[in-house]
């Protein structure tokens, strides 16, 4: 999913910090989104994502630092017209239809041409609403029209924060042939979401954040390398089992991941380590091949210190 | 500016509130003035008594009560001197700006607009629009109730009728920045139908009058919205009539300057 444009920085932001009452919300952030890759923002609840966001959108201010959107700040108004924003809630007008909510933001645009309107309605399958109230809608059709409403305008950046929250599956799969659909046409998505099972399917690079610090960012093809397979098992006496492993196999890497648990990096068969154990009398409870994902690594990343 | 004020003409015009607030004035000055009917009139004295509503003792000294009344006059006091119509348009003001802050479209709204003095402006505009149809409104309301109640009052001269509602709508527009301000500031409801309780119906603006005449300062009380729309003229006269532009294009720019820093120092 290379684009060739990945040189330049659809965002950057220099030195990003927002400080609430003392607190750092985010400290000194470098984020750097280049330009068609869909990035996967990705941390905890109250690791900063949404603030950060925000402040890539312009809605909050920076304590310090800055963000510069396809080179240029984000106060240059022909930066603004180049993104689009859905971050937390979908902001809809309860007691209109999602035409009018889409209207309403093409105003706010100035966008005479109600084509749009009618064109962003179809891609998020809002188009048969009718005369039904936005305050009406299910949690998964609010969140489409907040999509509806951030493609307004035919923006190159895309900021999507929980975009699938309350989404069915079918509607899951829908935002992500969209997205998909998106980044072919050229656009730059920066995308949040817990369910990150559902980011690896797209995201093209990643950003982790812990505690309003950038831990990492990490193409799609570093991820895979740091995900290798390992062999797991899991014993009754760690302390015994785990020197007996790496004497037994020199060339591999074992780690402790749990009390009982021991995870073995490199080549090596799983039979010879199970007999190993078991002629040792080290009783072992179960044994297998795995391999990492994107949960799993970030979970390995959120147990480190900053 | 004018992008967020096509927008919000749109949404103004779509939302019941405008018609419901609109609806609450114009009935209350036909209520009101089928009663200035009722007392006032020797007809209107019959069919109060016929009804059962008043005794011929009530209405012994009702004999003059439409004495010097014009129809300027019966607006100002069925809906205006008292604080009535600040008070409801005050309200809808809060429920169209809170509105922005609850839904969240204020998101989508400030990631396109950076310059958040185009925010503040337009909602002002879109108030000063609404101002300038209900208020006419209201005056071809008490035209036609005069009429249909048997031309109880004479009309007021055109030149009155238009220099009073100009300043009037001058000061409503200031209170609507007021009631703005405080939504920015606060994004509560609670917050600005209080404001719009409180300063509308002159419940704030009563006490201070009577506390500041105590040290002999309550005529600067007359520079204020709720008591310049109380008192200002009915007629041009003098230029020193004219104060009431000064003090409402001054709380209007006052408002409009605070609410707009402080939107530009929030984050959303």
């Amino acid at each position: 999913m290379n684009t060739g444009k990945e040189n330049e920085f659809a965002v950057e932001t220099r030195g990003l910090s927002k400080i609430y009452g003392g607190k750092a919300a985010v400290r000194d952030l470098n984020l750097r989104v280049g330009e068609g890759q869909i990035y996967g923002f990705i941390g905890r609840n109250g690791a900063g994502k949404s603030t950060t966001l925000k402040m890539i959108s312009g809605l909050a201010s920076p304590t310090r630092g800055e963000v510069r959107l396809f080179g240029k700040p984000i106060s240059d108004p022909a930066v603004r017209r180049r993104l689009g924003v859905l971050v937390e809630a979908a902001g809809l007008y309860p007691n209109m239809t999602a035409r009018q909510n889409v209207v309403m933001k093409a105003r706010c645009m100035g966008l005479a041409d109600e084509k749009s309107v009618d064109r962003v309605l179809e891609l998020t399958g809002l188009t048969d609403t009718g005369k039904k109230q936005a305050k009406h809608f299910s949690m998964g059709m609010k969140q489409r029209l907040g999509v509806a409403l951030a493609l307004l305008g035919n923006p190159d950046l895309l900021i999507l924060d929980e975009p699938i929250n309350g989404l069915d599956p079918e509607g899951i799969k829908e935002l992500r042939q969209l997205v998909l659909g998106l980044q072919e046409e050229g656009k730059t998505i920066l995308l949040s979401s817990h369910i990150l099972g559902e980011l690896s399917k797209i995201a093209t690079n990643y950003g982790i954040i812990k505690d309003g610090q950038l831990m990492e960012q990490i193409t799609r093809g570093e991820l895979e390398e740091k995900c290798q397979d390992y062999f797991q098992v899991e014993v009754a006496d760690v302390r015994r089992a785990l020197p007996l492993i790496q004497e037994s196999f020199p060339g591999i890497q074992a780690e402790v991941s749990d009390t009982r648990i021991i995870r073995i990096y490199g080549t090596m068969e799983g039979a010879d380590l199970n007999r190993k154990l078991a002629e040792n009398q080290v009783p072992v409870y179960a044994s297998g091949f795995h391999h990492m994902d994107l949960e799993e690594y970030f979970l390995e990343r959120m147990g480190e210190e900053v | 500016m004018f992008r967020l004020l096509r927008m919000d003409l749109y949404r103004m015009i779509r939302s019941k509130s405008v018609y419901v607030c609109m609806g609450i004035l114009l009935l209350m000055i036909m209520a009101s003035l089928g009663l200035v009917w009722l007392v006032g009139t020797p007809q209107g004295q019959e069919v109060a008594m016929r009804i059962g509503l008043f005794t011929a003792a009530d209405l012994a000294d009702e004999t003059d009560t439409m004495a010097g009344v014009d129809t300027l006059i019966m607006l100002r006091q069925s809906s205006m001197d008292g604080g009535v119509y600040n008070l409801i348009f005050g309200i809808w003001v809060m429920l169209f700006v809170c509105m922005d802050y609850q839904s969240g479209f204020i998101k989508n709204v400030m990631a396109v607009h950076q310059n958040r003095w185009n925010y503040v402006a337009a909602k002002i505009a879109t108030a000063g629009i609404v101002s300038l149809l209900y208020l006419p409104a209201q005056y071809l309301v008490v035209l036609m109730m005069n009429r249909l109640l048997g031309d109880m009052a004479p009309c007021s001269p055109l030149r009155d009728v238009l220099f009073y509602l100009s300043w009037a709508w001058l000061l409503t527009v200031a209170f609507a920045a007021l009631v703005i301000l405080v939504c920015v500031w606060t994004r509560s409801v609670a917050a600005g139908a209080l404001t719009a309780v409180l300063l509308g119906s002159g419940m704030v603006q009563g006490p201070m009058y009577a506390l500041l005449s105590m040290v002999k300062m309550g005529d600067w009380m007359k520079y204020t919205i709720y008591h310049a729309l109380d008192q200002g003229p009915n007629r041009f006269t003098a230029p020193s009539d004219l104060y009431v532009y000064a003090v409402g294009a001054g709380f209007l720019a006052l408002y409009m300057a605070a609410a707009g820093i402080l939107l530009k120092k929030q984050d959303i």
